[in-house]
């Protein structure tokens, strides 16, 4: 009977854990120019997973931002576009996407109806011209019909990244072990996570100046000193300056330990490794970041670190129906 | 005779003095017409074939002989469809006082003030459904100059997409000392007709510097990368010799 009602306090208190996890997140912010609409957010969740929007017939959103990944590309350090073609980035998150306040790994694009703008058009991934998207769309008569329900006008490219975005803002992740625990579910969160938590918010860690707030992001580009020479210059490919070479945006770290590889080159494969990376204090580079120095973490403390990342991962994210491609 | 009338007569001969003028341009590659899809070679002996030539034409202004200015409002987008001509295709229509003139400027690209606008509201030729912004960077792409190599061991695509406020392409055709440059517009109006040469891009640069497209690096130009600035600045610099005046 004890034991009962010991199983029955933690499930109740895992519920409850939930629904203020889930109802206890700040709102998404809205566009005054793009409202979301039952209507829209399905014609964009339709787009997000339709092959046909790719100048092949071979890649959609989805192709490189999986679901079962927290909408990142599964295992892949950069992706492949139409025609095989390779990308040099790591696909980021969609995590909790409408929050970020600027896309791209140099967080230049302000806004997500820009931002699609990219990989629809870039010839390295869906390489599609505006006059043939909407060309394509308007042949398929549940989309000329949708297009003109939702924005009262044939598809273009503009209408459509505003459909995708309305999707995306949909895409929010607040059920980790860690919001349960925040909400006060006390068992929620394992005790070497719990741990790492301690190391995570204290300078002897020092992640959450980055990685900060609910969304474990300051938006900022930095330097994480990941090599003394880059290859890809990062923020300097937009500004030209010396001192942006090698800066690239923090990312969040919900979902994580979902995500894998790390880094903007997908050139760290575990979460480990990115720990010890950042507790070796990275390679020598003019341009690193003042936070980055050696931390002298212990085993203990990087396993534990490890086990708090593991805590940002919110299943119910990757596994909610409305998430997933239409039937 | 009421006094109303009088306030016609600027109107009228302001009218009088604007004539009608449409800015042309012929593709070329070299001397001879470009034909989409047809075979090309660099000077370095890589063939190549052009599937897409699109620019913002901004900024534009007639130079009279004695230097002074007719600047002409207005940007347009010179998109060349590869199933259309690609001579004398007209770009843009103008009002300009009828006279002589010694020659043309302008910009191929979006002015500044225009670039950094939110692009979902902008409207054509500029905003989102114009192909031509660069979502990563905010800003327009200035050119796309797209094409295939026919490379030994396979075709491979190549673009060239030129943007961002440093890489704005000032065009000058203008010569005001020779007279070599001569454009007449008479009242009923003209033609204004420039050959632009796309097989430029590819010349040499210093240190004979070219676009290798045996080097994958290569054929995507669209930034500041370190592997790709030395050609990027070698293509801007060749564009902006690339037109001239038809003759």
């Amino acid at each position: 009977m004890l034991m009962h009602l010991l199983t029955l306090t933690v499930v109740m208190a895992a519920l409850i854990g939930a629904v203020l996890a889930a109802t206890h997140h700040p709102a998404v912010p809205i566009p005054p120019d793009n409202p979301q609409t039952p209507a829209k957010i399905e014609l964009g969740r339709k787009l997000f997973f339709d092959q046909r929007l790719s100048a092949d017939l071979t890649i959609s959103c989805a192709s490189c931002h999986k679901p079962e990944f927290a909408f990142s590309d599964g295992g892949n350090a950069v992706s492949t576009g139409v025609g095989g073609r390779r990308g040099t980035r790591n696909t980021p998150t969609l995590t909790n996407v409408g929050f970020r306040q600027g896309l791209f790994w140099e967080g230049r694009s302000t806004r997500l109806e820009l931002q699609a703008v990219g990989p629809l058009t870039a010839r390295i991934e869906m390489d599609m011209q505006p006059e043939v998207l909407a060309q394509r769309l308007e042949a398929i008569p549940e989309y000329a019909r949708a297009f003109r329900e939702v924005f009262g006008e044939a598809p273009t490219l503009k209408t459509t990244t505003f459909a995708l975005a309305a999707f995306q803002r949909t895409l929010l992740s607040y059920n980790s072990p860690f919001d349960r625990f925040q909400a006060g579910d006390d068992l929620a969160m394992s005790e070497a996570a719990l741990r790492g938590m301690e190391v995570f918010f204290a300078e002897s860690g020092d992640c959450f100046h980055c990685h900060v707030g609910s969304e474990f992001t300051d938006d900022v580009p930095r330097n994480n000193a990941l090599y003394t020479v880059y290859q890809d210059l990062g923020l300097a490919l937009a500004t030209g300056l010396d001192e942006d070479v090698g800066k690239f945006k923090t990312p969040t770290l919900r979902n994580i330990e979902l995500t894998a590889p790390y880094m903007h080159d997908g050139s760290i494969k575990t979460l480990r490794e990115v720990v010890e990376h950042y507790n070796r204090g990275g390679e020598p580079n003019l341009n690193s970041d003042v936070l980055m120095r050696p931390l002298g973490l212990s085993e203990q403390q990087i396993d534990d670190l490890v086990e708090f990342l593991k805590s940002l991962t919110d299943r119910s994210f990757t596994t909610n129906p409305a998430f997933q491609p239409p039937r | 005779m009421s006094k109303w009338f009088l306030f016609l007569i600027p109107l009228v001969l302001t009218s009088a003095m604007a004539a009608p003028v449409e800015l042309k341009i012929n593709l070329r590659i070299g001397d001879q017409p470009l034909q989409f899809g047809q075979t090309y070679q660099t000077p370095q002996g890589q063939r190549y074939q052009i599937n897409m030539v699109k620019f913002y034409i901004s900024e534009v202004a007639l130079v009279r002989p004695d230097g002074r200015e007719v600047v002409v409002d207005g940007l347009v987008l010179a998109d060349f469809k590869r199933d259309a001509p690609t001579q004398g295709v007209s770009v843009m229509r103008m009002e300009v006082p009828p006279g002589e003139y010694r020659g043309i400027r302008f910009n191929v690209g979006v002015p500044r003030e225009l670039n950094h606008l939110d692009a979902t509201t902008q409207q054509m030729p500029l905003g989102i459904n114009s192909g031509m912004f660069w979502a990563w960077n905010p800003g327009y792409i200035f050119y796309r100059l797209e094409g295939t190599a026919l490379l030994p061991d396979g075709n491979q695509g190549w673009v060239i997409h030129m943007g961002t406020d440093s890489f704005r392409l000032p065009v000058r055709i203008h010569d005001l000392q020779t007279r070599r440059v001569r454009i007449h517009i008479p009242p009923s109006g003209g033609t204004i007709t420039l050959n632009l040469d796309l097989a430029a891009a590819f010349q040499p640069g210093p240190g004979g510097a070219f676009l290798d497209w045996s080097r994958p690096e290569l054929r995507q130009l669209h930034g500041l990368s370190p592997q790709t600035r030395l050609i990027m600045s070698v293509v801007y610099f060749n564009m902006s010799n690339a037109f001239s005046l038809a003759q």
